[in-house]
């Protein structure tokens, strides 16, 4: 009978155990919620009174760029001795799953990175980010660009602090248009005529990619409205896939698809697209300045004959544009019982000696979002930055110009960020080039399920 | 009566563990999944409302979803064919060897493909089949079977049957493993004497192996026809569900639905409808090994 107690005992011993591990996070730190109030960037220079513990999920899954921020990282647990930063990583395609996921579970860190300004706005819909107005008060909000700060800015509040910026430009190879005697296509018709002329057994013009798993469909079928003055939003925020504007542009893509592009990137995500073009695969692309690391990790001896030129326009008069300038924003989430910590672990990261160190890890590819920064020597003494000083130019100048898709005249909404997650585009032209569906009829399905989604999702 | 009492009380904490556990890994999320199903939750919005079954509506009123489903019966169907064709055929093949040693090298060689994480298995493929660089369209070209670099994983109709083919390739080892095992159960007595009564091959094979091993078949067919049809990762991987839905399973059309689209509550329904399909195929399938089991003890 003391036998059976006994073993009662340990069954009963191991479940509170069991129901005591499943249970809420620790508090570690003696500030509360409350010292949110009196936090801010100044109390994290102060240094000595932080103390408490904070998840910070980031999407630098490269080495570098990974090392840069849990180097910063360590140097403020070592100034601040109470203060512990958990540090967990995913990938950009994984981020938007987790803390959306998270929504339901409550596992939600207190900092993070945000994929672009428009996913933040989709965090301000769900009521999990925090207004950065306290820390972006006392750092210097002219310290950032107007429109990064306007494209994160919702009823007054700004949500997001820009931590890098870069932009999308055309790429070329500049050896392959010696070859033939080319100059650089200042138009959506030369850049079409050059691509189809440089593709043979061994090298494509240009590559079209549209997988549902991915966005650039639409950032494609973006570049080709924006140029035309056009939007894929209207203004009351429903999706615009049928304007004549629209339609041209999808012709456009599906036609270099069919005569410059590999068969098989109808398939094909970010990451398989670009491998072509840090490949030698494709003589032109289209991204942002991470194709300098690309091509230089992959195929460095092409990585001479690589630069950036602005995106193609409908005429050669027609003005200058930007079709897609990225923000990366770091968000402080509203549930975060330390915003103190996380404001000053901000501010940490964005001082010169934490900040150069994270934009030299891939250097062009991540611009300076804080002001001053890139007049700085230890800045511009960057090899890469120097040698390609013409792809920084045109890169810097199509931040300036250009917002997040579906910004552009229609300012910050929920409706720009679903526009590029959902794959709906993306299967639009999947629908096109494999099923041979009229281009009207598949831009017009596309069109009501996007508006349909709206409609669900959007309060 | 008193110690009764306590008697069954301590024999309840025993079991306790096991209820929780029960309770938290089954009953809570599939109930969770029902319920949610009559709703309109999304993935990113905490309010939501009872839309009665204006989900399942959705669903089976949707051509992806019924796309979906066809895509899946194909897969499962033809998977599973010939994996047990190739899996039995190995199995007998490896049964026919009378060295030890050699039968075991031979095993652990074919049981290769099983060991692969399957994230491995679709990385492998996806850069082996690939269109622009990969080596099994190249090597074909070079062999001067084909003209041009094949497109495994973005012509429409190539893309199913190459799915399939790496899916059978990673699953017959299961097949053979299992059925070889049920093989070396037969009592070789019943050979020897068919042999006496001047009994062919076919007929031993008919008459004696297979009485012997179906039971093990309508099993690994009834795991089989699960895994199968709830496979997600290796479609998933290689093609993502593309190009136009040709390879969009319906649980790849779940996952959509619930992660990309985020709408959890037409995401749930589609689920308990795959449940319903899995379950009525599952019985069906015992029906048949209950009918066997009661042939065999007759």
């Amino acid at each position: 009978m003391k036998r059976k107690w006994i073993a009662t005992t340990l069954v009963c011993t191991m479940l509170t155990a069991a129901l005591a591990g499943c249970g809420g996070k620790e508090e570690t730190g003696a500030a509360s919620s409350d010292a949110s109030a009196s936090g801010g960037a100044e109390s994290g220079a102060a240094g000595g009174e932080l103390e408490g513990e904070i998840t910070f999920w980031h999407s630098f899954t490269q080495g570098a760029r990974m090392d840069a921020v849990q180097a910063a990282a360590d140097s403020f647990m070592d100034l601040h001795p109470g203060v512990k930063i958990n540090i967990e990583t995913y990938s950009w395609g994984d981020f938007n799953t987790k803390w959306n996921a998270g929504i339901t579970t409550g596992d939600l860190p207190d900092l993070s990175t945000a994929q672009n300004t428009g996913e933040v706005v989709e965090m301000i819909n769900a009521g999990v980010a925090a207004p950065a107005d306290n820390f972006l008060d006392t750092f210097g909000r002219d310290r950032f660009s107007e429109k990064a700060l306007g494209d994160m800015t919702w009823d007054g509040s700004t949500y997001g602090i820009p931590y890098y910026s870069h932009a999308q430009v055309m790429w070329y190879r500049h050896d392959l248009l010696d070859a033939v005697g080319a100059k650089v296509p200042a138009t959506w018709d030369e850049f079409y005529d050059l691509a189809v002329k440089l593709t043979d057994d061994d090298t494509y013009g240009a590559a079209f990619s549209c997988s549902t798993n991915d966005l650039l469909g639409t950032r494609y079928l973006n570049y080709y409205v924006t140029s035309g003055g056009g939007s894929l939003l209207n203004d009351d925020l429903t999706v615009n896939l049928t304007s004549d504007l629209a339609i041209e542009g999808i012709n456009f893509w599906v036609d270099v698809y069919k005569n410059c592009s590999p068969a098989e990137t109808v398939n094909y995500t970010v990451l398989d697209h670009a491998t072509l073009f840090y490949q030698g695969k494709t003589a032109f692309d289209f991204n942002s300045g991470f194709m300098i690391s690309g091509v230089q990790s992959n195929t460095p001896e092409i990585a001479e004959f690589v630069d950036a030129a602005p995106l193609p326009k409908i005429h050669a008069d027609d003005p200058d544009y930007s079709a897609e300038a990225t923000h990366i924003p770091l968000v402080i989430w509203e549930n975060s019982e330390h915003p103190e910590i996380c404001e000053a672990f901000v501010d940490w990261l964005l001082q010169e000696e934490n900040y150069i160190p994270f934009l030299e890890a891939v250097p062009v590819g991540m611009l300076p979002a804080v002001e001053g920064i890139s007049d700085t020597e230890a800045y511009k003494s960057n090899e890469t930055v120097q040698f390609y000083s013409n792809a920084v130019d045109v890169i810097s100048k199509a931040v300036e110009l250009g917002n997040a898709i579906g910004v552009d005249d229609h300012g910050a909404s929920v409706q720009a960020s679903y526009l590029t997650s959902q794959g709906i585009i993306e299967a639009m032209f999947q629908d096109i080039i494999t099923n041979g569906t009229d281009v009207n009829t598949a831009a017009k399905a596309a069109e009501d399920q996007l508006n349909e989604i709206f409609d669900m999702m959007i309060d | 009566m008193k110690d009764k009492v306590k008697k069954d009380y301590g024999r309840w904490m025993w079991v306790l563990p096991a209820i929780v556990l029960v309770i938290c890994l089954f009953v809570y999320p599939l109930g969770s999944q029902v319920f949610y199903s009559f709703t309109s939750k999304t993935l990113i919005k905490p309010s939501y409302g009872i839309k009665g079954l204006s989900n399942y509506t959705a669903i089976l009123t949707d051509p992806d979803f019924w796309l979906a489903l066809w895509t899946s019966v194909k897969w499962t169907v033809l998977s599973l064919l010939f994996q047990m064709l190739i899996g039995f055929t190995a199995a007998l093949a490896l049964n026919s060897i009378k060295n030890k040693v050699a039968r075991q090298v031979y095993r652990i060689l074919l049981i290769i493909p099983w060991a692969f994480p399957t994230i491995a298995i679709a990385i492998i493929w996806k850069w082996l089949l690939n269109g622009i660089y990969g080596f099994v369209p190249t090597l074909l070209v070079q062999l001067g079977l084909a003209d041009q670099l094949p497109q495994f994983l973005s012509t429409p109709e190539l893309v199913m049957p190459t799915l399939v083919m790496v899916n059978v390739w990673f699953g017959f080892p299961l097949i053979m493993v299992n059925v070889l095992a049920a093989l070396q159960t037969v009592s070789q007595d019943q050979y020897e004497a068919a042999q006496i009564d001047g009994a062919r091959k076919w007929h031993m094979f008919w008459y004696i192996t297979l009485p012997h091993i179906k039971n093990v078949i309508g099993l690994l067919v009834v795991l089989r026809t699960i895994w199968v049809f709830n496979s997600f990762d290796i479609i998933y991987m290689i093609t993502g569900g593309g190009p136009a839905n040709v390879s969009t399973t319906l649980p790849i059309y779940i996952y959509n639905l619930g992660w990309v689209n985020k709408f959890v509550g037409r995401s749930s329904a589609a689920a308990v409808i795959l449940l319903i399909i899995l379950l009525t195929i599952c019985t069906a399938y015992f029906c048949v090994l209950n009918r066997w089991e009661k042939e065999a003890d007759a």
